[in-house]
């Protein structure tokens, strides 16, 4: 099937979303993407993990109580070191569903096991409307945070607060903030999966499954972490 | 056309080099660090990945400006 296409053809064709099905409304026809259809598989999986693994919660743990608590306890102790004593308990909810589905979001690609052409699992984070709107939610918590914990008229001030000089620059600050955390994961998951899809064109074999443990899992699940620490590095700047 | 589109995709690329530089001087300082006080270990490892994720995001810029150009534009 691939034959004719050229290397960059088939990287191309690899790199973009293709529409699955159509959602028909009397009004409108939505188009739904294959990248849309991963992310919702993930949904699932998490619901159903999160479900799973907190049935029937006792005091002394058994082991799928235990997997569970590692999570959370791994989760709260990072807000708690970044956000401090008195409110990590707020936002360890929301860093730790980000961090998983991100988690599951990036490594996708290590559970391709259909083998030949058609539906593929591929990072739905390679997409850049994914990662920008992963982005926009995480500054909407830090201006949420700032209004909630230094009342409105606290973090208006904020915007002036050493010099009224400051101003443009503090304004400027949350628009690079959402950008640079979505270019800094697009950037880093796309560029690991054009690498992974240049060596299983190059060498099919063996070879792919060593160096996937460096670009899918690794660097994956390091992105997830960083995306992670940044957002409650943000909203620890913000509530000080 | 297509020549010089792939020279500006090369161009846009040496950001990594900034990068690199960057990551392995607080790699290396952290190294330092860590060897002369092992109890600080935790709020190193800390600082230095925050150092080594800013610092990276110039390459990655470059890496997005190289992709833009060769993708969208060839």
């Amino acid at each position: 099937m691939h034959e004719e296409m050229s290397l960059s053809e088939r990287l191309i064709e690899a790199m973009e979303p293709h529409t699955m099905f159509t959602i028909k409304l009397p009004w409108l026809q939505i188009p739904v993407a294959d990248v849309v259809v991963v992310m919702w598989v993930i949904m699932a999986v998490l619901i159903f993990f999160s479900i799973f693994l907190t049935r029937k919660l006792t005091a002394v743990p058994n082991k799928k109580q235990n997997v569970a608590e590692i999570i959370v306890e791994f989760v709260n102790n990072i807000s708690k070191d970044a956000i401090g004593e008195h409110h990590w308990k707020a936002f360890a909810p929301y860093l730790g569903t980000i961090f998983l589905f991100l988690v599951f979001a990036n490594t996708v690609s290590i559970f391709n096991v259909i083998p030949g052409e058609g539906f593929k699992l591929r990072p739905p984070t390679r997409n850049i409307n994914v990662t920008a709107s992963m982005a926009i939610m995480s500054i909407i918590v830090v201006i949420y945070a700032g209004i909630r914990y230094k009342k409105m008229s606290g973090w208006l001030k904020s915007f002036i607060e050493p010099l009224p000089l400051m101003l443009p620059f503090k304004v400027l600050d949350y628009g690079i903030k959402p950008l640079s955390l979505a270019l800094r994961l697009f950037g880093n998951i796309l560029g690991a999966f054009i690498v992974m899809e240049l060596i299983y064109m190059a060498m099919p074999p063996v070879i792919p499954a060593i160096i996937s443990v460096y670009f899918d899992l690794f660097d994956g699940i390091l992105q997830a972490y960083v995306f992670m620490f940044l957002t409650s590095l943000y909203i620890a700047e913000v509530i000080e | 056309m297509t020549g010089i589109i792939a020279i500006a995709a090369a161009i846009a690329v040496f950001t990594g080099i900034g990068a690199g530089v960057g990551i392995s001087m607080a790699t290396g300082k952290a190294v330092e660090g860590i060897a002369r006080q092992p109890e600080a270990a935790g709020q190193i490892r800390t600082v230095v990945l925050l150092g080594a994720v800013l610092a990276e995001a110039t390459a990655i810029y470059g890496l997005v400006v190289a992709l833009v150009l060769v993708f969208l534009k060839m």
